[in-house]
C-alpha cells in the first residue's frame, strides 16, 4: 500500500515536471511568441492563426459595456470589431484586472488592451501603443458643498486626496504635490469622497462625466479643476506589428467618417483626436 | 431615492446571483479535489521512505509559506510569462482552472497537516490489536482508523472549508468573476448602474448565509460522528 502511494507520488511529480518541461520545448518551436523588449513579434500572423483577437477590457462605459442582450459595446468595443473584422478575424472581449493589464499581455492571455487607456509613461514603456485617438483629462471631484470654499488648485494642497494606484490621476497628485492615498480604482477613489474618508478624487472626465452629480449614483459630488489633458490610445505587446496595422485603420477609418459615426453614437466625438 | 433601489434591486441580484454561482463552483471544485488530494499528500508526508517524505515536506513549506494570491498570479502568468506557452487561454474557463488548479494545490497542503495530525493521534494499539486479527495495512486504515480519524479532524476541516468559503474572494485577482468582482462592477459602472456602492457590501449577506447554512450542516455531520466515543 504505502509502496504504491509513494509511486504514485513520484509518478504525479515526474509528469508535473515534464509538463513544465513540455511547455519549455513548444516555445522553443514556437519562437515567435517570445516577447523579450526589443524583439519585435509577429502577433499578426500569430492572430490569424488562432483567427481571433482578444481584447482585454474593463466595463467602462462608454468605452467598454455590455447592451441589454449582453453583447459588449461602446466605443472601444465597436471600433475594436470593425478592427477584427477588417485583419479577417473573429473578436474576443475579456474582462481583466486593470492592475494586471501588462502581465495578462505579456503572458500572451490577451493580444491588446482597448479600454479608454491613458498613454502614461508607465503604460508606453510596457507595452506598444497605438496613436492616440481620444483625448481627456483629469478632474478634481469634490463633494458639492465644499466647492466654494477652494478658489484655485493652490488652495486644494490641504486636502487628501484618493487617487486610482498607477493611473494618471496619481502623476497629476505627485505632480502638484497633493497628500493622497492610493486606491484600488477609480470608482473607489469616488467612494473615499462620498464615504468622507478622503476629502476629494483625481479622475478621468469622461468617467467623471458619467459617474458624478445629478441623476448618478454620487449626487452629492461635483468635478471642479481639470488638471491637465491626456490621450487615450490602445496597447499591444512590445514590438508587436498590430501596432502599425492598428494605426493605419485608424487613419482610415477617421478619413472615411466611420470613426466619428462610431463615437457619436456613444457620445465622445468631442474627445475625438485628429488621425494625421 | 427609494424608488432607485427597488430599480436597481433585481439587476445587482441578478449580476451577484451569478457571481455567486462562480463562487460555488470555486468552492465545491476545491472541496472535492483537495480532500483527496490532502489524503495521498499526508501519506507522502508520512511515509519511511525519507527523499519522498522530504519532498512532499518541502512543497507542503512552500505553499503554505507564501500567500494564495501570488500563487494564484504564479500559475495564471508564469506558462505564458516563463514558458511562452500560455496554456489555460483568456477566457473564464481557463481563468477558472487555473484558479482551481491553485486552490485545489493550496487547500490540500492545509488538508493533509490536518489529516496527518489525525493519523498519528489514533492510538497504537488499534494497528496492533488489527494485526493481531490478520487485517492487512490497508484494511486497518480504512476499516479501523479512517472513520475515527474523520471524527477528530473535523472540527478543525471545518474551519478550513469555512475559510475557503471566504477565500474564493481573491480569485479576483486573476479576474474571475466571482460575487465581490460583479459587485465591485457596480461601482465602476455595470448595466446601466454605476457609482453604487451598496452591492459590493451586499455580498457579505451571500457570504454570511452560505457559511450558516455550511456550520449547520457540519454542526449536524459532527453529532452523527458521535457515536465513535
Amino acid at each position: 500500500m504505502k509502496k504504491l502511494l509513494s509511486i504514485i507520488l513520484i509518478m504525479t511529480m515526474a509528469m508535473a515536471l515534464t509538463a513544465c518541461q513540455s511547455g519549455k520545448s513548444s516555445s522553443s518551436n514556437s519562437g515567435s511568441s517570445a516577447n523579450d523588449s526589443e524583439q519585435s513579434v509577429d502577433d499578426l500572423k500569430s492572430i490569424k492563426e488562432k483567427g481571433k483577437l482578444v481584447v482585454g477590457i474593463t466595463d467602462f462605459e462608454p468605452m467598454d459595456y455590455k447592451d441589454a442582450d449582453n453583447n459588449w459595446i461602446g466605443f472601444d468595443a465597436d471600433m475594436a470589431t470593425a478592427f477584427a473584422k477588417e485583419l479577417g478575424v473573429d473578436v474576443e472581449f475579456v474582462e481583466i484586472d486593470w492592475d494586471n493589464k501588462a502581465l495578462e499581455l505579456e503572458s500572451g492571455t490577451i493580444d491588446c488592451v482597448w479600454n479608454g487607456m491613458t498613454l502614461t509613461d508607465e503604460v508606453m514603456s510596457a507595452m506598444s501603443c497605438s496613436r492616440a485617438y481620444c483625448n481627456n483629462a483629469q478632474i478634481v471631484i469634490l463633494p458639492k458643498d465644499k466647492v466654494s470654499d477652494y478658489p484655485d488648485v493652490d488652495s486644494l494642497k490641504s486636502l487628501n486626496f484618493a487617487v486610482e494606484a498607477g493611473s494618471a490621476g496619481e502623476q497629476e497628485a505627485t505632480a502638484n504635490g497633493f497628500t493622497y492615498t492610493a486606491v484600488k480604482d477609480q470608482a473607489s477613489a469616488l467612494m473615499e469622497v462620498a464615504a468622507g474618508t478622503s476629502d476629494a478624487a483625481i479622475i478621468d472626465s469622461l468617467m467623471a462625466a458619467a459617474m458624478v452629480g445629478d441623476g448618478t449614483g454620487y449626487p452629492d459630488l461635483t468635478y471642479t479643476f481639470g488638471l491637465n489633458s491626456e490621450e487615450y490610445g490602445v496597447g499591444f505587446r512590445k514590438g508587436s506589428n498590430l501596432t502599425d496595422e492598428l494605426n493605419a485603420f485608424f487613419k482610415k477609418s477617421y478619413d472615411d467618417g466611420t470613426m466619428k459615426e462610431t463615437a457619436d453614437k456613444y457620445g465622445v466625438s468631442a474627445a475625438l483626436a485628429e488621425q494625421k | 431615492m427609494m424608488d432607485r433601489y427597488i430599480e436597481q434591486f433585481p439587476v445587482v441580484i441578478n449580476a451577484l446571483n451569478i457571481g455567486f454561482l462562480q463562487t460555488l463552483k470555486l468552492f465545491l471544485v476545491t472541496l472535492i479535489g483537495a480532500l483527496p488530494l490532502g489524503l495521498i499528500i499526508s501519506f507522502g508526508s508520512r511515509s519511511k521512505f525519507i527523499p519522498l517524505k522530504l519532498l512532499v515536506r518541502f512543497i507542503i513549506w512552500v505553499v503554505r509559506g507564501t500567500p494564495l494570491m501570488i500563487q494564484l498570479l504564479i500559475i495564471y502568468y508564469f506558462p505564458g510569462l516563463v514558458f511562452h506557452n500560455n496554456i489555460w487561454g483568456g477566457q473564464e474557463t481557463g481563468r477558472f482552472i487555473a484558479t482551481s488548479v491553485a486552490f485545489i494545490v493550496n487547500y490540500s497542503c492545509y488538508f493533509s497537516e490536518i489529516f496527518r495530525g489525525g493519523i498519528a493521534g489514533i492510538p497504537k494499539g488499534q494497528d496492533e490489536a488489527g494485526l493481531v486479527l490478520g487485517l492487512t495495512k490497508s484494511e486497518i486504515f480504512f476499516k479501523v482508523k479512517l472513520l475515527q480519524m474523520v471524527k477528530s479532524i473535523l472540527p478543525p476541516i471545518s474551519n478550513e472549508i469555512l475559510t475557503l468559503v471566504k477565500d474564493t474572494s481573491l480569485a479576483r485577482i486573476i479576474a474571475l468573476q466571482e460575487v465581490i468582482w460583479a459587485g465591485q462592477a457596480f461601482m465602476k459602472g455595470s448595466q446601466g448602474i454605476s457609482g453604487e456602492i451598496w452591492p459590493l457590501f451586499f455580498t457579505a449577506i451571500y457570504y454570511l448565509i452560505f457559511n450558516g447554512i455550511l456550520t449547520v450542516l457540519l454542526g449536524k455531520l459532527e453529532k452523527k460522528l458521535e457515536y465513535f466515543k
